[in-house]
């Protein structure tokens, strides 16, 4: 078993996070998208580490991958909270202004 | 070190397994633990009800066998037999999905369980690391069981229940990651293997932080697993009962033996990590499988008893108020947690990582001489 | 043993693909996080047939203990999903929150044009580096130790961006009324 099932994968991942991002209007389901495509970098960076180099720095960076992906998420939703106290409507479009 | 039940196997027996020989003892050694486990689980409701009739000097079950203790059968059949209902305005997909949830995250985390040295399906190398992993699936099984009944008194009690065990994981994983510093690795063999089999070499005795980290740790567990006093999320006398209110049938089965099964697994862990696990004195670990069943029995009397404390403490304490409890978890436990964690690494870099009990007898001998 | 990490591989591969498929096209927010948590799951047993153990218990403890119950959460907190059609503020009705076939489009031809660079960027270094599976074990102390000699920066700044995030999201999304009276 090579690298390429894994590639597959981790691409399918990452187009089915874009189609997400882009598609969906709803804050929530925009992060939902991020997340998908934040898991398809680190899958390859586990990958490669496995098949390509043998030092284990791939897994090291995707553990900051998930790290970064936590905190972000935890402010993003954090923000969405507060627009929707704010605004009342979490549609991507109604956020146009800098200050409320 | 085996690593899995399957290289001990090969290793006592001399017999090297192919893959399907290696996929064919797992199943069996799944499905037995599985049942073990099961079995365990339905026994709780009996002994907490037998506990508890003991506390309040009441009989309880006593009709079915002998001094009731085909209770949980009768209880099992009677579960399968029940009309499923699923209300009319639920998410079916989810109602559906989450006793299932609540029941895998459970039963994942009895990979690692060790219960002797030889029977322990998988030891990985981050095996109390993967073990809080998968018991935290059972907070999203919570969640989503009360978030998908449609129903106020459920939605309460998931969003309870999931605050309840994100909050507590925090004490929890800070007092396992000070043992972690003292065994100085993640696998349970590592972690169980560094403590003798009387308790001056147990970990709770290792120093004093360690010593309030059982508690640390036991007080969380019991929030993570919704028992008393921390039974706020399926409160009786505020939520009618919580985020199983309107499952019936087996589905109301799977939730409450996956809670009875994770207490169980929870003291078992406590039992590993803190008081010696499955470790018996004199040797008599080389002696085979004679060995191996001291092993087990070791081990499962010390969770049994750890579970007794937990049902006694049921039974004693009242019901602890939501924001108390949220207090309790950030105010008093975390700080402890973290304090413990600093404190264990002084103690480890100071003493060159000897346990108390070993500093006293350094010193006995050097004030004999 | 090979045998056995090519099921395991199966099978966390369809978890992942198809839980991702369905967060793409799942009609209802609630069911989308629940496919997501099957992805992210699926992520973890690719992780492990990997070998890198430590990786997949963090994905389970960070994504499926934090980051979904997090979602989920935020999920209730604004709504459900039972806000499909809105207006917006000058009355004019806006695309639907969960998209229509429009927005599909356009994401659907992003995603392949990506895909296309993607391939050509890869199938170079694919095809130039020799793939060869190399034997080495992943152990939480070589973890540990490039974490606190090579990557010690990189960890110092992930502490001081975690107690950020920690803090920023308690101020961001305290409750409005009590800001209110403060101000």
């Amino acid at each position: 078993m090579g690298i390429i099932p894994y590639i597959v994968v981790s691409s399918i991942l990452f187009i089915c996070g874009i189609i997400v991002m882009i598609a969906r209007k709803n804050i929530i389901a925009i992060l939902l998208g991020i997340e998908l495509v934040l898991n398809a970098a680190a899958l390859n960076f586990v990958a490669f580490t496995k098949f390509n180099n043998m030092n284990i720095d791939g897994h090291v960076f995707a553990l900051f991958i998930i790290l970064v992906a936590a905190a972000e998420a935890a402010v993003g939703l954090a923000i969405v909270i507060r627009f929707f106290q704010v605004r009342e409507s979490i549609h991507i479009d109604s956020a146009t202004q800098l200050q409320s | 070190m085996n690593e899995t039940i399957v290289s001990y196997l090969g290793e006592t027996l001399g017999y090297s397994f192919n893959w399907a020989g290696t996929l064919a003892i797992f199943f069996i050694a799944s499905l037995v633990l599985a049942s073990i486990m099961a079995l365990i689980g339905g026994l709780g409701t009996y002994a907490e009800r037998k506990i508890s009739a003991d506390i309040q000097m009441r009989y309880g079950p006593n009709r079915v066998g002998p001094y009731g203790i085909l209770q949980f059968l009768a209880d099992g059949v009677k579960m399968l037999l029940k009309e499923d209902c699923i209300p009319r305005d639920s998410d079916r997909f989810i109602f559906k999905l989450s006793p299932m949830l609540c029941l895998v995250g459970v039963l994942a985390s009895l990979a690692v369980l060790p219960t002797s040295s030889g029977f322990i399906l998988a030891n990985l190398n981050v095996g109390i690391f993967y073990l809080l992993g998968a018991t935290s699936v059972v907070g999203v099984g919570i969640f989503l069981g009360g978030y998908s009944s449609n129903s106020k008194w459920a939605m309460l009690g998931g969003m309870r229940g999931a605050a309840q065990i994100i909050s507590y994981e925090v004490p929890v994983t800070l007092t396992i990651l000070s043992i972690v510093l003292i065994a100085g690795g993640l696998s349970m063999n590592t972690l169980v293997g560094g403590q003798g089999a009387f308790p001056n070499d147990w970990y709770i005795f290792h120093n004093p932080f360690s010593f309030i980290g059982f508690f640390v740790y036991f007080i969380g567990s019991l929030a993570e697993t919704n028992r008393a006093p921390f039974d706020i999320p399926e409160a009786e006398s505020e939520l009618v009962s919580g985020y199983h209110t309107e499952f019936s049938g087996m589905r109301f089965a799977f939730f409450a033996l996956s809670e009875y099964i994770e207490v169980f697994v929870l003291c078992a862990i406590a039992a590993a990590l803190f008081l010696g696990g499955y470790n018996i004195p004199f040797g008599l670990q080389e002696h085979g499988l004679l060995g191996q069943l001291l092993q087990l029995a070791v081990f499962f009397t010390k969770s049994f008893f750890l579970y007794y404390v937990v049902i006694w403490i049921r039974w004693t304490l009242p019901r602890m108020r939501v924001d108390h409890l949220m207090i309790l978890c950030w105010k008093y436990l975390t700080p402890i947690a973290l304090l413990n964690l600093v404190g264990t690494a002084v103690w480890m870099y100071c003493f060159d990582g000897k346990s108390f009990y070993m500093i006293l007898k350094q010193l006995f001998v050097a004030s004999g001489q | 043993m090979n045998m056995f990490l090519m099921i395991i591989f199966t099978l966390s591969a369809f978890l992942a693909v198809g839980g991702a498929l369905s967060v793409a096209f799942a009609k209802n927010l609630i069911h989308a996080c629940v496919y997501l948590l099957f992805s992210l799951i699926g992520v973890a047993g690719l992780y492990l047939t990997l070998g890198a153990e430590f990786v997949a218990a963090t994905q389970l403890v960070v994504y499926v203990g934090g980051v979904v119950v997090l979602l989920l959460f935020a999920i209730m907190l604004t709504g459900g999903s039972n806000l499909h059609h809105v207006t917006s503020r000058f009355g004019l009705e806006s695309t639907p929150l969960m998209g229509n076939l429009r927005t599909y489009i356009m994401g659907i031809v992003t995603a392949l044009l990506l895909i296309a660079v993607l391939c050509n960027v890869l199938q170079g270094s694919i095809s130039a580096s020799a793939v060869v599976e190399s034997k080495f074990s992943s152990t939480v102390e070589q973890i540990g130790v490039k974490l606190v000699t090579d990557h010690i920066l990189a960890f110092e700044i992930s502490s001081v961006l975690l107690l950020g995030a920690l803090v920023g999201a308690a101020i961001i999304a305290r409750p409005y009324r009590s800001s209110e009276t403060e101000n």
